[in-house]
């Protein structure tokens, strides 16, 4: 029953989801081009070559004080300050290095949900991060995830390695459930390097989202949420007595869906996204709602806007 | 508790093919359409309060599967027609004989007393137990039944509908018989009859009606008692002057209080006469209208009651007559010459008189080729039988109709069968008669007049079809034509062979046989009554036979030139017409009666009727089903049930 169930129910689901062979085309290159002109032009000022860690290092830009610890270089002690204030404080500049961005892609089973519409969305916006990253000389690597890290594309540099993230992109395929925590564990695990790690999920995590972007605070990285959503998914087109499944867990549940029970599912719905946004609001953690009926460069314009991303 | 329907191996066959059908429905219901959702977290948010109660909605589903078995089981458990036994021992066997003669149209319980009765009989029938049979019969001057004896309701009510006001009186002990007969040998008999009590003894030309261990109820209808009617109403021609009539009628007040009434005469629907009257509780008031004129055939009598006064019967406040048709009629009259006979005919200006020679009529009308309504014959007997109705004065020779015998002398009217028209208005007794000669009729010719020495001297018959008058004496050796009795002789007889009588009846009375002259070889004509559809009716010895219970003026088509010799081959048709009406003083007394008394037996009350109370279970457990559907239906709707 379970085996007939699952070839129902889920068969139909890939055959109705569009090719992924268009989904990096010219036009699509063209905007990349594009967004990464802009990426220099518009936001110039924030855009360097070479990016500043925050930990404090021996660069030459000074970054911060702090106070004094014994063990402390001496080299590094502001006299001038404790001349004045009869503090022994301690000077710290900014550490240079190049930058590496993780952009992690949620490819669970919800990704590819109906038409597989925020999948391809994600994907699309996974390489034109990529391209954007690429082009400013950054160490790009991109992950997929389920509940565990699935494939890594190694980190690479410079626009021209933009053709092996589209072969890796190509071969995305919604798998699994989504348990963002373990996936994120792997992750760090496996990434010594710290950088800015640019989730793109759904955020359909049943043990809570918030666990997976914890991870990646904890791990001193710089996190960058893109939530995927789908306005259809807000209002599902549903009525009379059915039997709701989850499509990654097979959770059942029967439930006669009236206007007032959809009514709810919208509220719930909606309280769902908020969260997110106090969560990342609360933790300083840049994010931004991909809906994916917005064009995709626009979106990444966004992205840009909101910061975090481009310095 | 017994099954008057399916029995009840059929009943648990059919509930146990129908409880399948519908579980295995339930379970098909049951099973849902299934759909992918990409986050069932946020489902369960909103579903959180129905989880706590999934064990109660399924006790629900449970619920709605037994409601719908219930209500299969009441469905089931209605085919079977459970009764009580105790209400099939009790059933009883009712005629209901409802009185619809004239006076039930009585207004004074609205809409009228037939429809209260009506409505009272509704009422019996839906207090029907279970097992209670019931026959509607429709009374008036016959008995009619309505339906067949029956205990369902809807067919009792459809018989009552059928029930319709006559204008005749009620044959009160040809109900009686009808339902005793109807009733014998069933159980728990009773006859009910609704009128209201003016239906007289229940006594018959057999004698009276005994009832038996037939229980007898009366249900009592109306409360008025005020009413005038018109109780008679005649009308004739002149017999000397037929272009003249005069009308005769009769008001009755019927009720306790002096009323005033306005009564008006219509000859051919156009005002006549007019006229009020005041009349005393009881009277009755006769009228005469002498000596009318015109061309008036239809004659109506209306009456209406004047401000202050009440008449609660409209059945008796018309009357119709109608008047004979005047037409010519072509006589010939073969005679050597008599001027007493031709000054005779010239009375009668509708008579065309044709005088002919005994040697002309041989020559020139024997052959019958031209028609005559009556021949006479003055002292010239034709060599054969003429082809027409003809009048012999002094018959002799082998031509003559009837055996001319010895002469007499002196013979005189000494024995006259008066009842015969064509001596009517007639005074033969003293006529003297110096010689004549006796007339032998043959059998079934009828002997008018006879003289008691010699025989009879003046005889009527029928030869070839053909009606005949032989007197047996010349009129010139009598002092005869000086008297008036000489012309109407001659009139009545022409009139006798015409059918022009002066004994015409003007109108018919409602609820009896009518027997109306008309001409019809297939033995029927066609009859139009003054309401409803033509009919057939059968024609006997020359009369339409039918008992008519509605007052009006009445169509009876024949055929033209019929004879029981020579049937009309043409299809030729005649009309003719004529009036029928109540005229019954008893029947427009309205006052009703509260008790009735039959065969000794005082008519008990209306009672063992519960109205709006039914003894079949079927119909409770048919609305016990409806009920349960409803139930379901809300909680269906309301979302309590799934």
């Amino acid at each position: 029953m379970g085996l007939l169930d699952a070839v129902f129910r889920r068969g139909a689901s890939p055959a109705k989801r569009a090719s992924d062979d268009d989904l990096f085309d010219d036009e699509f290159q063209r905007k990349l081009d594009y967004l990464a002109l802009v990426s220099k032009r518009v936001f110039a000022g924030r855009m360097r070559a070479e990016r500043r860690t925050k930990k404090s290092g021996s660069g030459v830009e000074f970054a911060d004080h702090r106070d004094y610890q014994p063990g402390d270089d001496f080299r590094y002690l502001d006299w001038n300050v404790y001349q004045r204030f009869d503090r022994l404080l301690l000077r710290l500049y900014e550490e240079e290095e190049d930058l590496a961005i993780y952009l992690i892609l949620d490819a669970s089973s919800s990704m590819g949900f109906g038409d597989g519409a925020k999948l391809r969305y994600a994907k699309r916006v996974c390489a034109a991060l990529a391209y954007v990253g690429l082009a400013n000389l950054d160490r790009v690597s991109i992950v997929t995830t389920t509940d565990r890290v699935l494939e890594r594309m190694p980190a690479t540099r410079g626009k021209a390695r933009i053709f092996k993230v589209f072969r890796f992109l190509r071969e995305v395929e919604p798998e699994g459930h989504t348990s963002l925590e373990d996936a994120l564990k792997t992750f760090v695990a496996q990434h010594k390097r710290r950088g800015l790690a640019v989730l793109v999920s759904d955020l359909y995590d049943p043990a809570g989202f918030e666990r997976g972007i914890n991870v990646l605070r904890y791990n001193k990285f710089d996190p960058f949420v893109v939530h995927v959503v789908d306005e259809a998914e807000r209002k599902p087109k549903l009525s009379g007595d059915v039997l709701l499944y989850d499509c990654e867990t097979g959770d059942e549940r029967e439930v006669t869906i009236t206007a007032k029970v959809l009514e709810r599912f919208e509220k719930a719905y909606e309280e769902y996204v908020t969260e997110i946004d106090r969560f990342c609001a609360r933790k300083q953690v840049p994010h931004i709602r991909a809906d994916v009926n917005i064009p995709f460069d626009e979106l990444i314009l966004r992205v840009f806007r909101r910061g975090g991303f481009l310095r | 508790m017994i099954l008057a329907g399916l029995s009840f191996a059929q009943l648990l066959a059919v509930f146990g093919g129908a409880a399948a059908f519908a579980t295995a429905l339930y379970i098909l219901k049951l099973r849902r359409r299934t759909v992918a959702v990409p986050f069932s977290k946020l489902w369960e948010r909103i579903l959180r309060d129905k989880e706590a109660t999934s064990l109660f909605s399924k006790l629900k589903r449970l619920l709605s599967l037994l409601l719908q078995l219930a209500l299969l089981a009441l469905l089931v458990g209605a085919l079977g027609d459970p009764r009580a036994a105790a209400s099939i021992i009790k059933g009883r066997s009712l005629v209901v004989i409802i009185d619809a003669s004239a006076s039930m149209q009585a207004t004074d319980v609205p809409p009228s007393r037939l429809g209260a009765a009506k409505e009272e009989v509704k009422r019996v029938v839906r207090g029907l137990g279970g097992s209670d049979r019931m026959l509607i019969a429709q009374m008036d001057a016959v008995t009619t039944a309505l339906g067949p004896m029956s205990g369902d309701t809807s067919e009792i009510e459809r018989a009552l509908d059928h029930v319709k006001a006559t204008d005749a009186r009620a044959d009160f002990p040809r109900a009686l018989r009808f339902a005793t007969d109807a009733l014998r040998g069933l159980e728990n008999p009773e006859i009910v009859i609704v009128s209201d009590g003016r239906l007289g003894e229940a006594v018959d030309a057999t004698g009276p009606v005994h009832l038996g261990d037939v229980k007898l109820t009366f249900v009592p209808i109306g409360r008025g008692k005020r009413n005038v009617g018109i109780t008679q109403f005649s009308v004739r021609r002149y017999p000397l002057d037929k272009t003249h009539y005069e009308v005769m009628l009769e008001v009755t007040n019927t009720g306790p209080e002096q009323e005033d009434v306005e009564l008006t005469l219509f000859g051919d629907g156009t005002l006549v006469d007019l006229t009020k009257l005041r009349l005393k509780a009881g009277e009755r008031l006769p009228r005469f209208y002498p000596n009318l004129s015109g061309a008036s055939r239809t004659l109506e009598a209306k009456i209406r009651p004047l401000e202050g006064s009440v008449d609660e019967l409209p059945a008796d406040d018309r009357a119709f007559a109608l008047l004979p048709e005047r037409r010519r009629a072509k006589v010939l009259v073969v005679t050597p010459g008599n001027t007493y006979l031709e000054a005779a005919l010239l009375l009668d200006e509708y008579l065309e008189v044709t005088l002919s020679s005994p040697l002309e009529y041989a020559s020139k009308y024997a052959t019958g080729n031209v028609r005559f309504d009556a021949m006479i014959f003055d002292g010239a007997t034709p060599a054969e039988l003429p082809r027409a109705d003809a009048i012999f004065l002094d018959p002799r020779g082998p031509g003559s109709p009837v055996k001319v015998d010895t002469e007499i002398k002196q013979p005189g009217f000494d024995r006259i069968d008066r009842k015969h028209p064509i001596v009517r208005w007639t005074a033969l007794d003293n006529v003297n008669i110096s010689r004549g000669h006796k007339l032998t009729p043959e059998p079934g010719d009828k002997v008018v007049g006879s003289s008691d020495g010699g025989g009879p001297i003046l005889v009527t018959g029928a030869r070839g079809g053909h009606k005949f008058v032989a007197m047996g004496f010349d009129v010139r050796d009598s002092d005869l034509p000086l008297r008036v009795a000489w012309p109407l002789l001659l009139l009545n007889s022409i009139n006798w062979f015409t059918d022009e009588d002066s004994h015409y009846i003007s109108s018919f009375r409602t609820g009896e046989v009518w027997r109306v002259p008309v001409l019809s070889s297939s033995g029927q004509a066609k009859l139009k009554p003054p309401e409803g559809a033509e009919m057939l009716v059968p024609v006997h010895e020359g009369r339409a036979v039918y008992m008519g219970a509605r007052a009006g003026f009445y169509e009876l088509t024949g055929d033209e030139s019929a004879t029981p010799e020579a049937p009309s081959k043409d299809g030729a048709q005649v009309k003719t017409a004529f009036a029928a009406n109540l005229l019954d003083a008893d029947e427009s007394n309205i006052e009703p009666v509260k008790e009735l008394v039959v065969d000794g037996q005082k008519a008990s009350e209306l009672g063992g009727f519960h109205v709006g109370v039914r003894r079949e279970i079927w119909i409770y457990l048919l609305l016990a089903a409806i009920l349960l559907t409803a139930v379901e239906w809300i909680t269906y709707h309301r979302r309590v049930t799934v």
